[in-house]
């Protein structure tokens, strides 16, 4: 497995954010983590990236244990991060933010590569390359936000609500987007509110709730599933 | 006429000094939002470590030719490098630990720092004027009515020559890529790879060491210091990187100048005593009509 996670607590202060969370995402896969707001997904994300620390529990990446890294050491590993709200650099061009994307990198002509690879799936970014990040749209910007952390080339990729506030014409080019990434080699770990769309391009899936794992499984199974269909794909549609 | 060419001189040169201290205040506060009150005292420890220096080299009066070069450069250098490593430690000791607290409890911390080094330079160096040796000949070049002395080519010419240095470094390295990834967003910057603490401490370094490079230069232009040196020059500073607008590098070298300018043209055309009142009236005027100073960006920081 590339990415396990085993027993995972964490905790903001006195609240308990994970209640000991255990998952896999196996090399090539695409695994989704649905659930409502407040059950821990971003927490997830931002532990295995170290952003947060966790209580207790484990992280490993490759077979090597992460969660006592500083998270640009985990960067290094090879794990990229989109954000939950983007996060780009709003005072620097869509040129800047991708360079930093590839801070962890110094072949120039690898970083050269990667950016063609980006403004190509992304041609929209090519045409704003030289604009601030914070004067661009919403789906511009959430595009910046993929593009950049595929700059460092992850091996795995960790997307926080991709499809956040965009527009449903904006939502199907993202997924496409993603089964794009996946296909060209990525394994993705995707967080999403939009349960029926994040199913649909997932191999496996995960439901959090408050804090613990309540079904996992195949993408397929969780989305024919009543329980799982009566709480997050608004009811037996 | 001269007399405003006069005071537009004097007013570059007083400029220059406010103009290195506020760069100090602009950086920090631009990546970690903290006014650093201990700044204007490591812009004094600056003028101490420069006296000490000179000590050691045993020059007390003025130096002639290459020598002259030599002295310069290595004073200089002695005080940014000292000055900077006092900015680290302050951050590393005092500022660190508080990153996530509520932001009273840095500030109080960096007004208690400015307490604890004013009075480590008052046990250094006593509560009187120390005086500083005129370490450069100082030719005066007549413009019709103007003099310019060279120790006034010497400070603005160092200060462009420095705040052009950071620009460059700040705006085309990679690590000051890293500082303004850091300034506008922590966690997406730590996302990148980029070490946060690493990049913290390097921005302390670099302006103390302006502070440092300022405090040379404050010395040979007033010719002396003391322990509370940093108080006044400290604030004045800190309204001219508001004034500029905080955060911003080029505002504050602006904002800088304009204080400078402010201070020298109403000493001559007002009154010495009045200088304060106009220098902290034009802030309030500024915050008022302009909030975010001359140069400040009104890009939100999170969309």
């Amino acid at each position: 497995m590339l990415l396990e996670i085993e027993n995972l607590v964490a905790r903001y202060g006195r609240i308990t954010a994970l209640n000991g969370i255990s998952l896999t995402v196996g090399e090539g896969e695409i695994v989704t983590l649905i659930g409502a707001n407040g059950a821990g997904k971003t927490t997830t994300l931002r532990a295995i990236s170290g952003l947060v620390r966790p209580a207790s529990g484990s992280i490993r990446f490759d077979g090597r244990e992460i969660d006592r890294l500083a998270p640009s050491e985990i960067v290094r590993a090879g794990i990229g991060h989109a954000p939950e709200g983007r996060h780009v650099f709003p005072r620097m061009t869509v040129r800047e933010n991708l360079e930093l994307g590839a801070y962890t990198r110094r072949v120039r002509s690898e970083i050269a590569d990667e950016t063609a690879r980006v403004l190509d799936i992304f041609p929209r970014l090519k045409e704003r390359y030289a604009q601030k990040a914070g004067t661009m749209s919403g789906g511009e910007q959430q595009m910046l936000a993929i593009g950049r952390a595929m700059m460092s080339r992850p091996r795995l990729l960790l997307l926080d609500e991709p499809s956040l506030g965009l527009s449903p014409k904006l939502v199907q080019t993202i997924f496409v987007v993603i089964r794009e990434i996946n296909a060209r080699g990525t394994t993705i770990l995707l967080i999403e509110q939009n349960a029926r769309q994040a199913l649909a391009v997932a191999s496996r899936g995960y439901v959090l709730e408050v804090g613990s794992i309540a079904h996992s499984g195949a993408a397929s199974s969780l989305a024919a599933s009543e329980a799982v269909r009566a709480a997050y794909l608004g009811g037996a549609a | 006429m001269d007399v405003f060419f006069q005071q537009l001189i004097n007013g570059l040169s007083l400029g220059g000094i406010y103009a290195l201290i506020a760069l100090g205040y602009t950086m920090v506060y631009g990546i970690i939002e903290l006014i650093n009150f201990a700044h204007g005292d490591v812009y004094t420890l600056g003028t101490f470590f420069s006296l000490a220096i000179l000590t050691l080299l045993g020059v007390d009066s003025v130096v002639h030719g290459p020598a002259l070069i030599g002295v310069l450069a290595v004073t200089i250098l002695g005080a940014m490098i000292l000055c900077g490593l006092t900015g680290v430690i302050i951050e590393r000791l005092a500022y660190r630990r508080l990153r996530n607290a509520p932001k009273l409890a840095p500030l109080i911390t960096a007004i208690g720092m400015s307490f604890i080094l004013e009075n480590l330079m008052l046990y250094w160096r006593g509560p009187s004027p120390v005086p500083f040796p005129q370490v450069i000949p100082n030719p005066q070049f007549a413009l019709g009515a103007v003099t310019i002395q060279a120790k006034q080519i010497i400070v603005v010419l160092l200060a462009v020559v420095l705040m052009v240095v950071l620009q460059t470094f700040v705006y085309n390295t990679r690590l000051g890529k890293a500082m303004r990834a850091t300034a506008q967003d922590k966690d997406a910057a730590q996302l990148m790879g980029i070490d946060i603490n690493t990049t913290i401490a390097l921005t302390f370094l670099i302006g103390s060491a302006l502070a440092g490079a300022a405090g040379f230069v404050s010395g040979m232009y007033y010719g002396s210091t003391w322990f509370f040196n940093g108080f006044g020059a400290g604030l004045k500073a800190f309204t001219a990187a508001v004034l500029g607008g905080i955060g911003n590098l080029a505002g504050a070298m602006l904002g800088g100048f304009l204080i400078g300018l402010i201070e020298a043209m109403t000493t001559q055309f007002i009154s010495d005593q009045w200088s304060n009142v106009v220098v902290f009236s034009v802030l309030v005027l500024v915050l008022i009509f302009r909030p975010s100073g001359l140069l400040g960006e009104s890009l939100p920081n999170k969309v």
